[in-house]
């Protein structure tokens, strides 16, 4: 089976300094794909490219078969991808509805937007609590909840996660990943960005580890001691 | 003395109604953009001078000139997005200024090419006796102003808060990254401000030669001086503060020039925003510093 999301060699610079190096990963439908590594390895650059936030130097990536290499980030999110990036960034001056809608702002029907929003409020019932605050008055987790919430919005085939359980209390991210989970269960195939590699190495089917902008292991969770990955992830193979 | 009071605040919200458009104006292009665009009142000017040239030529309606007015302060305007503000959206925001001045300087050449005048009339919106009441006297046209200022801000506060563009400008505003990966195209929606501020622009261009009777070269640097400092009053960035800042603008200049008279009249406005600024108070930076922090 052809996987959902192939990069392929991928090249990504800011200026002369290349933070991708030449990746390649899959992400197979249906599965939950973690990628780990230590701070400055290049992962929210893998993410800012697929998403077409950043365009590659080289390399390609491809997404159902199709080439959406250097395309703009709302074509990307109109092919199905959303990202859910670092820090959240919500919108703090919209309220907790509006950054849904705003989620929503490529598809049309008002009615199944609506019945969109009412099954993500049954799901995040904070959220619903709050729907007509501004997103800066939410707590970090819940302002996470509303970042996954903004990015199901658009149904993506594709969910790019990125460390949504930075800075955030234990108790927040165990909810964090038990919607993870959740999401995995019902079809949502997830492409999850991680500095907590105990807990992603749970919930993920298929690992990598990138280090110093490229792909230095690649398997399943059992392939590699989980302290060893820990160790890579948080400090690179340069601390052996 | 309360008299003079009344009559100087009647006179300063008429005048403030006006200045409060410009603003709104610019602040739609300072909220998406984060950069100032000197050629905002140029870009009315050019609008204002089409319409004189219509009214010169074939003696046009006042509805055809308020529109000619609007159409070509949106065709500066498009012009103005084109050359300064396009190619630099992710470059420095000096370059984009320095250039919208360079086209500040085309439409002021290009305006005395057309007509080499220094001052052409324009046709006034109500040609009757201002209303007298308790010794105070208003002009029709400045309710007519006033009541267009109203219309325009209810009708722009609708677009934002009520519709689906609205939604994708004000995410924009608050975050363009963020915005993109919501699906929004923020490429558009730049232009599309940009196209909706200039058509508020040319409104209240048309209001303002209409309501002094005349048009000068200089409008486009009063426009954009009026608009600016109005802007700033209210709190760089925030809508509601634009409209406060042009109502507080057009106060202080109609109290300013009663008690020290004309010549005084625009420093006292200056020296207030200079203390604004150099006091720096929370509400005043509160847009600029929101979104860096986010």
């Amino acid at each position: 089976m052809a996987a959902l999301l192939e990069v392929r060699e991928l090249v990504t610079a800011y200026g002369k300094i290349e933070a991708l190096r030449g990746v390649s990963l899959e992400v197979q439908e249906g599965s939950i794909t973690c990628l780990l590594g230590p701070n400055g390895a290049g992962k929210t650059t893998l993410m800012f490219t697929t998403a077409g936030i950043l365009r590659p130097r080289r390399g390609s990536v491809r997404f159902g078969g199709r080439d959406i290499t250097g395309r703009a980030p709302h074509a990307i999110v109109g092919a199905g991808i959303a990202l859910v990036p670092e820090n959240r960034l919500v919108f703090p001056n919209l309220s907790v509805l509006e950054n849904l809608h705003a989620g929503a702002y490529q598809r049309r029907g008002r009615s199944e937007i609506e019945s969109d929003i009412e099954r993500l409020m049954l799901r995040f019932p904070r959220l619903r609590d709050r729907a007509a605050q501004n997103a800066g008055t939410l707590s970090g987790g819940e302002q996470q909840m509303l970042a996954v919430a903004r990015a199901l919005m658009s149904r993506p085939k594709l969910l790019l996660m990125d460390e949504p359980s930075l800075g955030l209390a234990p108790l927040v991210v165990e909810e964090i990943f038990r919607i993870i989970a959740e999401l995995h269960r019902d079809g949502t195939t997830i492409l999850l960005v991680e500095q907590n590699a105990h807990m992603a190495l749970q919930v993920a089917q298929h690992f990598y580890l990138i280090e110093q902008g490229q792909i230095t292991f690649s398997g399943n969770p059992g392939a590699l001691a989980e302290d060893e990955v820990i160790r890579r992830a948080y400090l690179g193979s340069a601390a052996h | 003395m309360l008299l003079d009071l009344l009559q100087n605040t009647i006179d300063g919200i008429a005048a403030g109604a006006s200045y409060a458009l410009l603003a709104v104006g610019f602040t739609l292009i300072f909220g998406v953009l984060r950069r100032v665009n000197l050629s905002y009142g140029p870009a009315i000017m050019f609008g204002c001078y089409a319409a004189t040239w219509l009214h010169l030529n074939f003696q046009s309606g006042l509805m055809v000139l308020g529109l000619a007015a609007v159409a070509g302060a949106v065709l500066a305007g498009a012009y103005v997005e084109r050359l300064c503000f396009a190619p630099h959206r992710a470059g420095s925001a000096i370059a984009a200024m320095v250039a919208s001045f360079a086209l500040w300087m085309q439409f002021e050449e290009l305006a005395t090419l057309v007509l080499p005048r220094h001052v052409y009339p324009f046709p006034t919106l109500h040609e009757g006796p201002p209303l007298e009441f308790f010794g105070l006297t208003l002009r029709i046209d400045a309710i007519a102003v006033l009541g267009a200022a109203a219309l325009i801000c209810a009708l722009l506060h609708g677009l934002l808060h009520r519709t689906r563009f609205g939604l994708a400008v004000r995410a924009t505003i608050e975050n363009p990254v963020a915005a993109s990966l919501a699906g929004i195209d923020p490429a558009r929606v730049f232009v599309l401000v940009f196209a909706l501020a200039s058509a508020i622009g040319g409104i209240a261009g048309f209001l303002i030669v209409a309501t002094h009777g005349q048009v000068t070269p200089m409008l486009g640097m009063w426009s954009t001086l009026k608009g600016l400092l109005a802007m700033m009053l209210g709190g760089l960035g925030s809508l509601p503060g634009a409209i406060v800042g042009g109502l507080a603008l057009g106060l202080i200049e109609a109290h300013s020039q009663w008690f020290l008279g004309p010549q005084l009249r625009d420093l006292v406005a200056y020296l207030l925003l200079f203390a604004l600024l150099a006091a720096n108070p929370a509400w005043m930076t509160r847009w600029t510093t929101s979104r860096s922090a986010s």
